[in-house]
């Protein structure tokens, strides 16, 4: 269906975050203050490359309000932090590898002191040549960055199947051809902060900002020598990640510091620090042959990738698998010659980001697909069809995947679309000036969800009654900005039939939450509903049961509902449904009284929001509520636990995924041949990601995941000379603003799912900026003839002589 | 010699006078977040560039990052705790419509955007698409792709012009 909030009707829930967003009032890790904090920050490296002959600090130690200054020496325990490999350095010891290596840190009594104390650190140095691309890590005779080599090389990968060198022998056609993409960068509006609050009991409150609470958690223990226990991690709400605040970025200098200060730290890194200590995306180079019968059958694929990793490992080897198992698209091809390297530079850092290597590899592949189609002079979407996947063949690595239609559902329905009924006459608008070309272009995905075979994966959660008498969940997911919040609301209304008021919602806590993994690689929301299929039973058992026994009701004649349990047949109207939207307009505006009251410097727990939320009146024809339900018996009684794993498949190849979503893109564009700029005018997703839970989450996913795909496309690139960032804000590195979006952007949803999937709604976190790329310079070469291979697009490439006959009597110079 | 400038600094915020003694080349974006702990003016690029530090200055939209106190000393500042419905305590249509129309994800931008957008639907109450892009194209976002934004805007500017004609008609 076309979602939007008409269709959605009662399904459009509002934010329970939303009041406190709107109104300012919410605060952000970074928004936090306590009145004897002091202020924290990192001396990174000067050069790219360069061996650390001494460190000096005695200077800044003697400054005035300079409380701390620490260096490698002052680490108790591991040096080291990374999710996969810790190789990163908290400080260098004797070499550094990037621009955002830190070397020190100190906490002084103001921002401003702190950084006059990072001036007085003197370090000595004997600059080193860095490694500024691939080609020179690789070179016979580079040193070698890390002892962990060989040479080089972070990780390879490879697929191979059949034979394709003989294959290709016998190819028709062979289109070969060399795709760059850039180093995007994430952009999150908050940069990296927080406060880290030593307290009485010597335990460390860390609220930075994470995607998995836990891991930091275990990773800051390590660093500081301590039992995890020691250490609670608060960890949302996030102003944006996208990935970019997966791995620790300030949180083990905050920590340090405030251990050895015994106050709180506050840090908050500048956007230029955050651009020039911060992951980014992977920069590839991805080399394809691909080659197909007479009829138009792939026969053969060859792939080399290359990917910049930067100067620590980070998740360069995950996001490398990800891109070799997404490079041969959704298509069945027999012979197949994969081989990826990941390599150490001294470039800025790269890692996980939104899409995770299939962007890269999708762009790749699906700018063959088109090449291919147009060497047989035949439509390229059918050309896809004829190389597709069929329903029942292994996925991408020969694994078997989950069964679904999903592939073929949303090739169909880009197939009807009016936007792409455009391709097969290109659009002419004669009121256009010569130089203004049209074009549409399409492209299809097929994307992993959850980590993939052989990686810990774990989930789980809690559901409870707790003693206020609220249904509490407890995740350790992040709210970055998804809105997991409302998808938790509305899965927990579905299935107690309950209000948002009766329901408590605990995310971002380490002290408050069970380990149930973390919210990356669109995993969220379908462990989410998993935890829930196996909770909702028991629970609801004990409510029903307890509530049975108290009354002489039969338990099977009783339901849960809103406030507590009631007899069947006779729950209130509507109560099934999370609040309508005409009801809850009233109610923001009645109870956003709250809002004046000064802000608290440390709250709680954010989700202190759901302040806002209906409240019900007393309602008739209850049987007992959940507040005097959760008088009986021990607390403990009401509390129920589940932990399992994300499904993968069963065959032993690791990082190969079980789930899938599947996307088809289509783009119009508009190119100025004189500027060689182009305009997105219009594009439609189709996605088939199971049942939309929370339609305005899905709606804002999609097409905030296509507007980031716009900037990867056509004007994003840190770019960086000599391993040193040339674009170091947003100045010079351009995400696009709303004067730059298609400002026609339709989202299909298409939710159905094999009777009885197990796995019920697939994440949309990622699928929304995977195949934008490859639709638009589809679209561009309809309307210049140009084969772009290269991101973001180069405009000078699209840049044409005017095509217009000579005025009689005017000189053509 | 000239008299080395006073650290007395006064305005009115919100709509409340203010006395501060501070550096009168404090950047606006600190003396809101840091002196008058008014946190939902947000900091993110300092260059002027994504609008995340929005303001009123004497009813316009500033960069709060780049006006130093002695440039807004005396005048009459909004920020994003100042805006609110006909009553304090209730949401601003604006800020109405921005909840009801998913105008906000990670929420970092939204005062910044709910700020411009006061701006601009008090120049362009009823705004074409146009004016809408110019009165925004300073505020960035990375969540929504400015699609709920838009969404957002069009229903607060229905909202606030009915508002106004109902005003109108009152008074006549």
């Amino acid at each position: 269906m076309l979602l939007n909030r008409e269709q959605s009707g009662k399904r459009w829930h509002l934010r329970p975050d939303g009041a406190p967003k709107v109104t300012g009032q919410l605060q952000y890790l970074t928004d936090m203050t306590l009145p004897d904090m002091i202020h924290g920050r990192v001396l990174r490296s000067e050069y790219p490359y360069a061996r650390i002959l001494s460190i000096d600090t005695s200077e800044a130690e003697a400054l005035e309000g300079v409380y701390a200054v620490l260096t490698s020496k002052d680490v108790p325990g591991l040096n080291r932090f990374g999710i996969a490999t810790p190789d990163q350095p908290v400080f260098c010891e004797d070499i550094v590898r990037y621009v955002g290596d830190a070397i020190a840190a100190v906490a002084a009594d103001s921002p401003e002191r702190a950084s006059l104390a990072l001036d007085a650190i003197r370090v000595e140095y004997e600059e080193l040549t860095p490694l500024n691309s691939t080609d020179a890590a690789l070179a016979p005779g580079a040193p070698e960055l890390h002892e962990h080599g060989p040479g080089n090389v972070l990780h390879r990968t490879e697929i191979k199947r059949g034979d394709a060198e003989q294959a290709f022998a016998t190819c028709d056609h062979i289109v070969t051809e060399t795709y760059y993409t850039p180093r995007q960068m994430h952009a999150y509006m908050e940069t990296e902060g927080g406060l880290f609050v030593p307290d009485e009991e010597g335990r460390l409150n860390v609220y930075a900002a994470t995607q998995h609470g836990y891991k930091d958690r275990m990773q800051l223990a390590r660093i500081i020598g301590c039992p995890e226990e020691d250490i609670r991690v608060v960890s949302s709400p996030i102003g944006g990640s996208f990935g970019g605040k997966d791995e620790l970025n300030v949180q083990p200098y905050g920590a340090l510091l405030a251990l050895r200060c015994g106050r709180p730290v506050k840090m908050h890194n500048s956007r230029k620090e955050s651009v020039r200590a911060g992951l980014k995306r992977h920069p590839m180079k991805i080399e394809m042959q691909t080659g197909m019968s007479r009829e138009g059958i792939i026969q053969a694929h060859r792939v080399r990738i290359t990917a910049d990793t930067g100067a620590y490992a980070t998740l360069g080897a995950p996001v490398l698998n990800f891109c070799t198992e997404h490079c041969l698209g959704p298509y069945a091809i027999p012979n197949v010659d994969v081989e990826g390297v990941s390599v150490y530079t001294n470039n800025g850092l790269s890692g996980e980001f939104r899409g995770f290597g299939g962007n890269q590899a999708i762009f790749a592949m699906e700018g063959q697909m088109d090449r291919l189609a147009a060497i047989m002079n035949m439509d390229p979407w059918e050309f896809r069809r004829r190389n597709m996947r069929e329903k029942n063949d292994p996925g991408p690595l020969n694994q078997r995947i989950l069964v679904t239609d999903g592939l073929s559902q949303v090739w169909e329905a880009l197939d009807r679309s009016e936007l792409w009924q455009k391709h097969q006459s290109p659009p002419a608008d004669p009121s256009l000036p010569p130089w203004i070309k049209r074009g549409v272009g399409a492209a299809i995905a097929m994307h992993g969800a959850g980590l993939g075979y052989g990686i810990p994966d774990p989930a789980g959660g809690r559901l409870s009654l707790n003693n206020e008498g609220k249904i509490e969940v407890a995740f350790s997911y992040e709210e970055f900005g998804q809105g997991l919040v409302a998808t938790l609301e509305i899965m927990l209304c579905d299935l107690f039939q309950c209000s948002t008021s009766d329901l408590s919602i605990i995310i971002g806590d380490t002290d408050r939450v069970p380990h149930s993994g973390s919210s990356t690689a669109s995993r969220s929301t379908t462990m989410a509903w998993m935890a829930l299929q196996r909770l909702q039973t028991p629970f609801r058992s004990r409510v029903l049961a307890v509530a049975s026994e108290m009354y002489g009701v039969p338990a099977d004649e009783l339901v849960t509902g809103p406030g507590g349990v009631w007899r069947k047949g006779q729950l209130p109207a509507g109560s099934s449904e999370a609040e309508t939207p005409e009801k809850a307009e009233r109610i923001e505006v009645a109870e956003i009284v709250a809002v004046g009251n000064e802000s608290t410097q440390i709250a709680e727990n954010y989700l202190g929001a759901s302040q806002y939320l209906a409240k019900d009146e007393a309602p008739s024809g209850l049987v007992i509520s959940y507040a005097e339900l959760a008088t009986q018996g021990e607390a403990d009684e009401w509390i129920f636990d589940t932990k399992f794993d994300y499904p993968t498949t069963p065959d032993n190849v690791v990082g190969g995924h079980y789930l899938y979503t599947y996307a088809a893109v289509a783009a119009e564009v508009e190119v100025n041949t004189l500027t060689g700029a182009t305009k997105l005018l219009d594009t439609r997703h189709v996605v088939a990601a199971g049942p939309v839970i929370n339609p305005m989450g899905y709606i804002g996913q999609i097409e905030g995941g296509s507007v980031m795909a716009l900037g990867f496309t056509l004007t994003e690139d840190a770019v960086m000379q000599d391993s040193r960032y040339v674009t170091t804000n947003f100045d010079t590195y351009l995400i696009p603003t709303i004067q730059d979006i298609h400002t026609n952007l339709e989202v299909e949803a298409i939710e159905d799912l094999p009777e009885g999937d197990a796995f019920g709604p697939r994440g949309i976190g990622e699928i929304g900026s995977v195949a934008l790329a490859p639709a638009i310079t589809a679209a561009i070469h309809q309307a210049t003839g140009v084969w772009v291979n290269r991101l973001p697009v180069p405009r000078e490439q699209l840049v044409r002589p005017l095509n217009v006959p000579l005025q009689e009597g005017v000189s053509p110079s | 010699m000239s008299k080395p400038l006073e650290n007395h600094w006064t305005a009115v915020v919100n709509g409340e006078q203010k006395h501060l003694e501070i550096a009168q080349t404090t950047r606006l974006v600190d003396v809101l977040r840091t002196h008058l702990h008014l946190t939902g003016t947000k900091v993110s690029c300092e260059v002027g560039r994504c609008g995340a530090c929005m303001v009123l200055m004497d009813g316009e939209p500033v960069n709060s990052c780049l006006v130093m106190a002695y440039q807004c000393a005396g005048s009459d500042i909004t920020t994003i705790e100042g805006l609110h419905g006909e009553e304090k305590g209730t949401l601003h249509p604006i800020q109405q419509a921005f909840v009801e129309e998913g105008g906000f994800q990670c929420g970092y931008c939204t005062p910044g955007m709910v700020i411009s957008t006061k701006a601009l639907l008090d120049a362009h109450p009823e705004p074409s698409h146009e004016q809408i892009e110019t009165g925004l194209c300073g505020n960035l976002c990375r969540c929504t792709g400015y699609g709920g934004i838009i969404r957002a805007v069009r229903k607060a500017g229905e909202r606030c012009a009915i508002r106004e004609t109902s005003a109108e008609e009152t008074v006549s």
